[in-house]
């Protein structure tokens, strides 16, 4: 089939090499003709073939340049694996911006024994396949110079990775704020006028902050600086890189995200949560005789917490994505998804207030719903609907018409009454506005979209589940 | 005052050194687009300074030892 320029996206187009072009569902790339045969060239290295059978690097295969329509003469066409459900930087917890940056400089490290160097380093570089990191600029790898000992991507590194991780540690700047205003990260200078004298000093700020600061200050205009002599020798020029790497993941990991940090919503199922441990088994049945009957491929979980549910999805075999405000909860999410190797990609999204489509002309990223759009075997609304009717004063209506959006087939939701301790403790004063919400009320407003599968109280609570299944359209 | 003696040898070697400059350090600088900042690239060139002479120290010291069984 061929893609007519009108049915394409061009999501990535800065590097002079070549473009990336989403074409009905396909990503596509596109080399410009003097680069066709170096990226042939990394292509067949041994760095490539290894990192591609171990799942950290895309694959890439040549097709046919009538695959795309509007080539010019000599442009070569590759196809890269689709990965299921792209994320962006700004919808990841610290923990998944830190493995980013691991496979980032590893990936570096050893394309430096092979003679090739990264000509850009940003965590856009990277997608997620379930928790794992996967590079997905192939075009970034380009040979290096034998005695150049310089990485031109280095300050890219500092900026996109080391700063917004240190600053959201030491000083509470969420990531998310961080990198959806700011494409190319944080200035050294940004964090130097917020470290305190002695912070300044020690490692890493004294590298990533402060010396470059200091340094900056004093240049002289010199646009030579910019052209550093090379190295002696090949051999020294290997070494002092290999240094500026390893020093990289160093302070990488001195910014790395403190393991059990609290928040509200951490361990709130263990012990936050009003369900007993006779009710949690309640509704982990219904949620796993849910799960059997609909079989799912893909599960959406909204508000996820720390992804209890989203684990059961997984272990059916459901590749899972689980959202929730709260980068804590998220961050434990892909700890837990990492260490039992569990198809969960965790994401820090607010159903509420999705990530907007971004970049020049919006067309960058796309936003939250885009991608969601019809993209789910099933979604989960667990301990959820409450707070979406009452915090953020969304219809019931919309709320599921929005799940029947997203949602190919099934829809698992929980119906919190106002009588819950839980709606209760965020009313806060204003029942009278839900003084109509009832399980009828709830039931009628899922019909126009939703037909009822099961559903069932919880013993002892005000809370109903039910498992509904997409309405068709009339014939 | 005494003209400075130029060693046409020496004139080649920066000729050759410059074409160096350009074979070797220009391609990654081409098509490296991502903003090689201020602060961190004069950095990363005191840190290249600094390693570049531990990288002859150290060959140095890897030398001696070698000489001593």
């Amino acid at each position: 089939m061929i893609a007519t320029p009108d049915a394409k996206t061009l999501s990535s187009f800065r590097d002079p090499a070549g473009s990336v072009v989403h074409s009905r569902d396909r990503i596509l790339r596109v080399i410009h003709p003097e680069f066709v045969s170096e990226f042939e060239t990394f292509l067949a290295t041994r760095i490539a073939h290894e990192s591609v059978e171990s799942g950290t690097l895309i694959t890439s295969e040549r097709i046919s340049s009538d695959a795309l329509a509007g080539l010019n003469p000599g442009e070569a066409l590759y196809e890269h694996e689709r990965v299921a459900f792209p994320s962006y930087p700004y919808e990841w917890p610290a923990e998944m911006l830190h493995a980013a940056g691991i496979l980032t400089l590893d990936l570096a490290r050893k394309a430096l024994n092979e003679g090739y160097g990264l000509k850009d380093a940003t965590p856009y570089n990277v997608l997620f396949r379930g928790p794992r990191p996967v590079f997905v600029d192939v075009l970034s790898f380009e040979r290096r110079g034998a005695c150049d000992a310089s990485w031109m991507a280095y300050a890219q590194f500092v900026r996109t990775f080391l700063l917004p991780l240190l600053a959201n540690r030491d000083f509470g700047w969420p990531l998310q704020q961080t990198l959806s205003g700011r494409r190319d990260g944080l200035e050294p200078e940004m964090i130097y006028r917020t470290a305190g004298f002695l912070q300044r000093l020690a490692s890493p700020y004294l590298q990533t902050v402060t010396l470059p600061t200091l340094l900056a200050a004093k240049r002289r205009e010199d646009a030579s600086l910019y052209h550093p002599k090379p190295a002696g020798s090949e051999e020294q020029a290997a070494y002092i890189l290999r240094n500026l790497l390893n020093g990289c993941k160093k302070q990488l990991s001195a910014a790395g995200p403190r393991a059990h940090v609290d928040s509200t919503w951490s361990e709130y199922l263990e012990h936050k949560s009003l369900y007993s441990s006779q009710q949690l088994d309640e509704k982990e049945s219904f949620v796993k005789e849910a799960l059997d009957l609909a079989r799912p491929v893909t599960v959406l979980d909204a508000g996820a917490n720390e992804g209890h549910f989203s684990m059961l999805a997984a272990r059916t075999g459901a590749a899972v994505v689980a959202i929730d405000t709260d980068p804590v909860v998220v961050g434990s999410i892909w700890r837990r998804a990492c260490a039992e190797s569990l198809d969960v990609q965790s994401l820090v999204v607010d159903i509420t207030r999705p990530t907007p489509a971004s970049g020049w002309r919006n067309q960058e990223c796309m936003s939250f719903l885009d991608r969601a759009d019809g993209a789910f075997d099933m979604v989960f609304m667990l301990a959820l609907m409450h707070h979406i009717v009452v915090t953020e004063r969304i219809p019931l209506e919309d709320l599921l018409a929005l799940a029947a959006e997203i949602s190919r087939e099934y829809l698992l939701i929980e119906f919190v009454a106002p009588q819950d301790p839980m709606f209760q403790r965020i009313v806060r004063g204003r029942e009278a506005l839900y003084s109509q919400l009832t399980q009828e009320r709830f039931e009628d407003a899922a019909k126009p979209h939703w037909e009822l599968v099961r559903s069932r109280q919880i013993t002892g609570l005000h809370r109903w589940l039910y498992l509904y299944r997409r309405r068709r359209a009339e014939p | 005052m005494l003209k400075p003696y130029r060693n046409p040898f020496a004139s080649l070697a920066s000729l050759a050194l410059a074409a160096m400059v350009v074979l070797l350090a220009s391609p990654s600088h081409l098509f490296g687009y991502a903003d090689p900042g201020t602060g961190a690239f004069l950095y990363q060139a005191v840190y290249a300074a600094c390693i570049g002479g531990v990288f002859y120290f150290r060959k140095f010291l890897a030398r001696i030892f070698r000489k001593r069984p």
